[in-house]
């Protein structure tokens, strides 16, 4: 019977059940009727004859139910049995039950929590329409493939260009928001109006901006993100027409943007927009290079026929202005979803198959198991053959048990995945993109029952193919001699825990890789001593900081309550902290005495504006020279500090104290500062990439330029005494200075420098402890599968042990030959785990740090725990033999 | 009744199928027409037809349609599928075989072997 015409009649039973009875009622009694015609017809009356009817055509129910089952429905009676019998084994062996449901739960779990973060992460719909067609484009510079364009620039590409529907610009700021609350410094973005067409992006309420919002002379106006609606205004959809200030000036807000709203990325907090066309510097060619472009694409265009294009308007443009354009040697154009998850798809995807392959190892397991147990069921299921059950039926049922299995324990692994939530989003780092929408969705349900129907097939399917080849008849002979379960089991047991071993290998090996490089980077110097350093953002309100004097002027009042605090030994400030995210800020500068450089060649260099005491505070070491002074000041010389990488890479041939250099940190000229001192190396972007060049500059000093970047984001540093106080009391103290000397301050997060430390190795942590929870698992179930294979084969052989004992061999002969047999199986799994493992580091060579993916070091420590705990696993599976008592094993059967 | 012989099983089948073939016939058509052309040497409980009936369209091997009787009783059809016809020639040709062989046993003389 084909599927199809089965299912018709499944069907046909369960939905049109009544209509079918109604027809088979019909035909039968028409049956009869014919019959009582024909008996008419032959002389009897017609009550005799349909009285003679009924009767010859004999159990009318009986050969109804018979019909209904013919139209193959009893599906669902025989499943009911078939779960209910399933039920009564299970409850009869608990400790399987138990074994195979945590198995599963644990399995299922894993890999439906890393699912629903890949999910979240990767497959989630981005927001925009159409984001295969959106690109972010940046200015490509010889040091940096990532920098940003000027406004004249973007303005330029923007009306030049013919490839996309519409091109925006955006730059990153960090205003302080006031209204009647206190002032908090905030992630903001300027954007041009476009840019919510171009997305094709809606606000939750109120409106986004429009294109007046650009022009001359609009009224400013702001829009909040959901983060901050809900925080300072709870949400109340009444802020819409009210007004907050942005860095002391007055906005309008029009409109709350969705918790989705990602530009650039997830932490902006609010936008206003660009009004590029009124802007002080639409054309100044020379200006400040603070903007990113995103654009998208018309249709039929190309990434490559843009890229080119716009690269031909980068030509113009140079030639046009050599002086001001050489540094720009190209464009980099990256699709706006890469630019989100790029980073983190192979992390994801390897934690992923990870769980996956534990879940795999955990469904061998109890494949095995249930192989075994089908084997010692052998009797029972020929008994049920012999009396009638079809092997069909019999699958069925085997089926049936590891669904039933497969169902509790994906259950378990659901809720375990559900209620574990919050736990998982604790470990998670807080840099992985969108992952705060991370939820349990139709989609990872969809997937949960997936996966518990591969698993149902995964440990149901052999014993089910073992049964369909077996013959019964020798079952039923050969079970009295415990032999049962045949060549075909005990050939294909070995195989299964081989190839646990081997995916337990490769889980192990990788995570082996992933410690290895954890620990080189845990261990590498920053530069700088975290212990006891308290961090402190802030910002400054714009309008009363307006100049270098006030800064200095703040800087003058704060500094006296810092030192006057017990807990605190110094304190500092500094406009960008080591390892902050997003911390990068550069200049270039060049040597006046050494003939100028080509313009992309010209050196660039980190650029700290700082105070005094931040070496001491941070512990970096003063190497040459002398530390800034409060007399570096505006009336002064400017100095500068630089780092030993910059001092070895462009002073090689003497001391750079007392040289100078000229540095390009302004918009009207370079300018000459002097170098007097020399301070150590500090990795200042990650903790991966080695310390670049540094230089610092005194707050003092400062280029009124450079004003509104230190007003808009400054660190306060101090190194507390970890006698007094204790971090709490000393970050309240701190923040009680600040808003003592000014009441305005937007005080920002409040972090130890420990934290920012653990924050740069969090995502690697992250993935160690997932890959890492993954492999010891594997490993157990591994160990476990293995020990199970050794013990139910010498319970198989216990006669055969028995008659060589009686024979004369020692037990050591015996365990010799148990032990040869499970290395053997042990050395066939670790040499396919090697192949795979080392088929598969490339994948991981981006994961790793200071060690190469291929390092042997890993590879046989890995495969010396395993082998180790797999012959643990042996020789307490094999201390039963020594046990065995030669008559009694004789007996056994 | 005692001269009519018991169904061997699996062979209700057979001779529906072969009923069938002839036209199309309702329940009661292919009882009477079994009796019919075996001349009333089988006997076959009437209602076990219809499970018969129902597992040979399920099979496939047979298609319904309701219809007026020739007294004008409203009763289900039977008529042979493409499949049906396939699968009458093969069982024929089987049982041909082994009526064939079990003949050639049966009629063994003593002094052939």
């Amino acid at each position: 019977m084909s599927l199809i015409a089965y299912f018709q009649s499944l069907g046909v039973r369960f939905f049109r059940r009544a209509r079918t009875d109604h027809e088979l009622e019909q035909e039968l009694g028409a049956h009869m009727q014919l019959h009582a015609d024909r008996l008419e017809r032959a002389g009897l009356n017609r009550a005799e004859a349909e009285r003679r009817a009924r009767i010859e055509f004999g159990s009318v129910e009986r050969f109804k139910e018979e019909c209904r089952e013919q139209l193959g429905g009893n599906f669902l009676d025989t499943l009911i049995q078939d779960v209910r019998f399933s039920l009564r084994t299970l409850r009869k062996s608990p400790a399987f039950f138990l074994v195979a449901v945590i198995t599963l739960a644990l399995g299922i779990g894993a890999t439906v929590a890393a699912f629903s973060v890949v999910n979240a992460v990767l497959l989630r719909p981005f927001g925009f329409s159409h984001s295969e067609r959106l690109l972010w484009i940046y200015s490509k510079r010889p040091d940096n493939p990532r920098t940003n364009f000027s406004l004249p620039e973007y303005c330029d590409y923007r009306d030049q260009n013919s490839s996309f529907e519409g091109l925006a610009a955006i730059a990153s700021f960090n205003p302080s928001l006031s209204d009647s609350g206190e002032p908090e410094r905030v992630q903001g973005v300027r954007i041009s109006a476009n840019v919510f067409s171009i997305l094709g992006l809606r606000p939750l309420i109120g409106r986004s901006l429009i294109a007046e919002d650009d022009k001359n002379g609009a009224e400013p106006v702001v829009l909040l993100s959901y983060g901050v609606w809900a925080r300072r205004y709870a949400k109340n959809p009444d802020v819409i027409g009210r007004f907050i200030n942005v860095n002391g000036e007055s906005r309008r807000i029009v409109g709350v943007l969705p918790s989705s709203f990602a530009l650039p990325n997830l932490d902006t907090e609010i936008v206003v927009p660009l009004q590029p066309e009124s802007d002080p510097r639409r054309n100044a060619r020379n200006s400040v290079n603070f903007l990113r472009m995103v654009g998208r694409l018309k249709p039929h265009i190309t990434a490559q026929q843009a890229h080119a294009e716009l690269d031909s308007i980068r030509q113009n443009l140079h030639r046009q202005y050599p002086d001001t354009y050489t540094g720009k040697i190209g464009l980099t154009i990256v699709p706006i979803t890469e630019e989100i998850v790029a980073n983190v798809r192979p992390v994801l995807l390897t934690i992923f198959c990870a769980a996956g392959a534990v879940l795999l190892i955990g469904c061998t397991n109890l494949a095995g198991i249930s192989l075994s147990r089908a084997g010692a069921r052998q009797r029972e299921l020929a008994l049920r053959t012999a009396l009638g059950a079809t092997r069909s039926r019999l699958a069925r049922l085997l089926l049936v048990e590891s669904a039933i299995l497969a169902v509790i324990g994906g259950s378990l692994g659901l809720i375990l995945e559900v209620s574990g939530k919050g736990a998982l989003l604790r470990l998670m780092p807080a840099d992985l993109p969108r992952i705060d929408s991370f939820a349990v969705d139709w989609k990872v349900f969809l997937f949960a029952s997936a996966v518990t129907a591969l698993a149902t097939l995964a440990c149901g399917l052999a014993p089910a193919w073992l049964l369909s080849r077996s013959d019964l008849r020798d079952a039923m002979v050969s079970s009295g001699r415990g032999s049962a379960g045949g060549g075909v089991q005990s050939r294909l047991r070995p195989v299964l825990v081989a190839g646990q071993i081997a995916l337990a290998l490769v889980l192990l090996a990788n995570a082996g890789l992933l410690f290895r490089s954890f620990a080189r980077l845990s261990s590498e110097q920053p530069g700088f001593d975290s212990s006891n350093v308290l961090t402190v953002r802030f910002s400054l309100p714009q309008v009363t900081y307006t100049d270098r004097a006030a800064i200095v002027q703040f800087y003058e009042k704060l500094q006296p309550r810092l030192a006057a605090l017990p807990g605190i030994q110094n304190a500092a400030l500094v406009s960008i902290l080591p390892l902050a995210p997003k911390s990068i800020s550069f200049i270039h500068f060049t040597r006046p005495d050494q003939p100028p450089f080509k313009p992309e060649n010209t050196p660039s260099t980190n650029y700290r504006i700082t105070t005094p005491d931040y070496f001491h505070a941070m512990g970096i070491p003063l190497l040459e020279g002398r530390h800034f002074t409060e007399e570096d000041n505006g009336d002064r010389l400017p100095v500068a500090i630089v780092s030993s990488v910059l001092a070895k890479n462009h002073f090689p041939d003497r001391s750079p104290i007392g040289q100078r250099v000229i540095i390009d940190d302004n918009d009207a000229q370079p300018r000459p500062v002097e170098i007097v001192g020399v301070v150590g190396p500090v990795k200042q972007a990650n903790l991966e990439t080695p310390a670049q060049p540094d230089m610092y500059l005194p707050l003092r000093q400062v280029h009124k330029d450079g004003v509104p970047f230190l007003r808009n984001s400054i660190y306060c540093v101090a190194k507390a005494n970890p006698e007094a106080g204790g971090d709490a009391y000393n970050v309240s103290q701190l923040r009680a200075a600040m808003q003592n000397v000014d009441p305005g301050v937007a005080v920002g997060s409040v972090r130890p420098m420990t934290e920012v430390l653990a924050a740069a190795l969090a995502s690697r942590r992250f993935s160690l402890l997932l890959i890492g929870s993954f492999a010891g698992a594997a490993l157990f179930l591994a160990a476990a599968g293995l020990y199970a294979v050794i013990a139910y084969g010498i319970q198989q052989r216990t006669r055969e042990i028995g008659v060589r004992l009686a024979l004369g061999a020692t037990r050591g002969c015996i365990l010799g030959m148990i032990f040869k047999e499970g290395a053997l199986l042990l050395g066939a799994g670790v040499a396919a785990g090697l192949a795979i493992a080392l088929l598969l580091a490339r994948l991981v060579a981006s994961q790793m740090y200071g060690i190469s993916e291929y390092d042997p070091f890993s590879f046989v420590i890995v495969s010396l725990l395993l082998a180790m705990i797999s012959l643990v696993a042996c020789w307490i599976a094999s201390r039963r033999t020594l046990n065995v008592d030669p008559v009694v094993a004789l007996r056994c059967e | 009744m005692n001269n009519e012989a018991q169904l061997l099983p699996g062979t209700l089948d057979l001779l529906v199928l072969k009923a069938v073939s002839l036209g199309p016939l309702h329940g009661y058509g292919v009882l009477l027409r079994i009796q019919q052309i075996s001349g009333e040497a089988l006997f076959i409980e009437q209602g076990a037809l219809y499970p018969a009936l129902f597992r040979l369209v399920r099979q496939g091997l047979l298609k319904t349609e309701w219809d007026r009787s020739e007294n004008n009783r409203r009763a289900k059809y039977y008529e042979l599928t493409a499949k049906g016809r396939k699968r009458l020639r093969e069982e024929t040709d089987w049982w041909n075989r082994l009526s064939k062989a079990i003949g050639a046993v049966l009629s063994a003389r003593p002094q052939e072997s």
